[in-house]
């Protein structure tokens, strides 16, 4: 009778030891995949205030060097590109996060080269508003970059938690998986820089 | 040996993530690390800006170093802004001046970092006209003082316009630094009093006063020197920084 009692004691101890640890390591999960997840929405959101720049940009290019007409199409079809690339924050994957950054990258380089060519045109580097989009367009390559680190930086926190022994066990029972990071494209993050 | 590794790992960890300047530690909002201010003008400079602090807890850290470690000015300053965490928690309202001063085979670059909760009253567009107007000019005359202190103005009034609130963090803080001090100091009179009754003699009572009013004094006295306890004072108050954080606002500049 009492080692029945006991045995008993020692059952519900461990099974409220145990369902304490799951559920401080399941929720510890969560709200780590959410952080992972506002830092993503905090990328796209960057990412979608360049695209908003470059119509006026184009516009404003196309004003004084309107038969630079290939490399601005190049601008704009690069920017359709990667607006239509877009990640669902439920499934950060490596690829889903690498077609991201390809898309993005692709118009990263359209604009740099557009940026490039305008530097034969004085009158349009004298243009008041061009120099204000371009300092515009400065600050929001700026705050990618912040950004992008930063998501890097919650992402490595979450698959350092999911990743790691024991919580292993719990993040394979319930379907966490490791996240995607953005991987340094060579050449493609870089603004160019043009010296004199 | 498992701890070691830990440790070890940590430590390479601390290392290869940040290069920037760690938080200094008494808190002060220039930081100098180039070496381009005259003790006076530093002293300037802090006082305007830890006023500047209380009055509307709006924090513009000045920040001068000889290298940016590879990384460009925006990265820096940027970096800078999130380790330190300056401006408040609350508000997110930090501004970071990064300065680094030309030398003979680099450029000078300059760049103003913007927190989140300033982005609307200093935009980038405001931040390169202070780069251009203010900085540029009075750098290229090796007038680092007076074109820091010519920017600071102009942050100051930017900044007060969006967020104004009479320094909330720093009353309290205030207050636990002068309730620890009168701790200490009642600490100090119980230890002369036990040591004075127990050995008797007025000479052991006089020897704990003549410990402590050195601690107590060095903070304001010797500036710098006052790491130890006088720290808070030193800086005329500021009471460290708050939690703020940065998204890679701003903007920035060479000469």
């Amino acid at each position: 009778m009492k080692k029945g009692l006991l045995t008993l004691i020692i059952v519900a101890v461990v099974l409220i030891g145990g369902f304490v640890w799951v559920k401080n390591v399941y929720n510890g999960m969560v709200a780590s995949d959410e952080n992972v997840q506002a830092a993503w929405s905090q990328v796209e959101n960057v990412y979608q205030r360049r695209a908003d720049l470059i119509p006026n940009l184009v516009a404003t290019v196309k004003g004084y060097a309107a038969h630079e007409s290939s490399t601005l199409e190049n601008v704009v079809s690069a920017r359709a590109k990667a607006t239509q690339v877009t990640v669902d924050p439920e499934n950060l994957t490596e690829e889903a996060i690498a077609r991201f950054n390809e898309a993005q990258g692709e118009l990263s380089s359209a604009l740099g080269r557009l940026l490039m060519i305008t530097e034969n045109y004085p009158d349009l580097k004298a243009n008041q508003q061009f120099s204000e989009l371009q300092a515009q367009l400065e600050g929001t390559e700026n705050r990618i970059a912040t950004e992008r680190m930063k998501y890097n930086e919650v992402a490595k926190g979450y698959n350092t938690m999911v990743r790691t022994f024991p919580n292993n066990i719990i993040a394979s029972m319930f379907g966490f998986e490791k996240k995607g990071y953005f991987e340094a494209k060579d050449g493609a993050d870089v603004a160019p820089v043009v010296e004199f | 040996m498992l701890t070691l590794t830990f440790v070890g790992v940590m430590l390479s960890i601390a290392f290869s993530a940040d290069a920037v300047p760690v938080r200094p530690d008494p808190p002060r909002l220039v930081n100098d690390l180039a070496g381009l201010f005259t003790p006076a003008q530093e002293y300037a400079l802090e006082s305007g800006l830890v006023a500047f602090d209380d009055s509307t807890s709006n924090q513009i850290a000045v920040v001068t170093v000889l290298d940016l470690e590879g990384m460009s000015a925006a990265e820096y300053a940027t970096r800078i802004g999130l380790d330190w965490q300056v401006g408040s928690s609350e508000f997110d309202n930090g501004v970071v001046l990064l300065v680094k001063p030309k030398t003979a085979d680099s450029y000078g670059e300059v760049f103003i970092a913007v927190g989140y909760g300033l982005e609307g009253a200093i935009p980038d567009a405001y931040a390169k006209r202070i780069i251009d107007n203010e900085l540029i000019p009075h750098f290229r005359e090796n007038d680092y003082y007076g074109g820091v202190a010519a920017a600071c103005e102009v942050l100051m009034a930017l900044a007060s316009g969006e967020i104004s609130e009479p320094g909330g963090e720093d009353g309290p803080d205030g207050w636990a630094v002068f309730v620890v001090f009168l701790m200490i100091i009642l600490f100090i009179c119980i230890i002369a009093i036990v040591f004075g009754n127990g050995k008797g003699g007025g000479s052991g009572s006089s020897g704990g006063r003549g410990g402590g009013g050195p601690v107590i004094y060095t903070g304001p006295v010797i500036r710098g020197g006052g790491g130890f306890g006088g720290g808070g004072f030193s800086g005329g108050g500021f009471g460290g920084f708050g939690g703020g954080s940065f998204g890679g606002g701003g903007a920035g500049g060479r000469w």
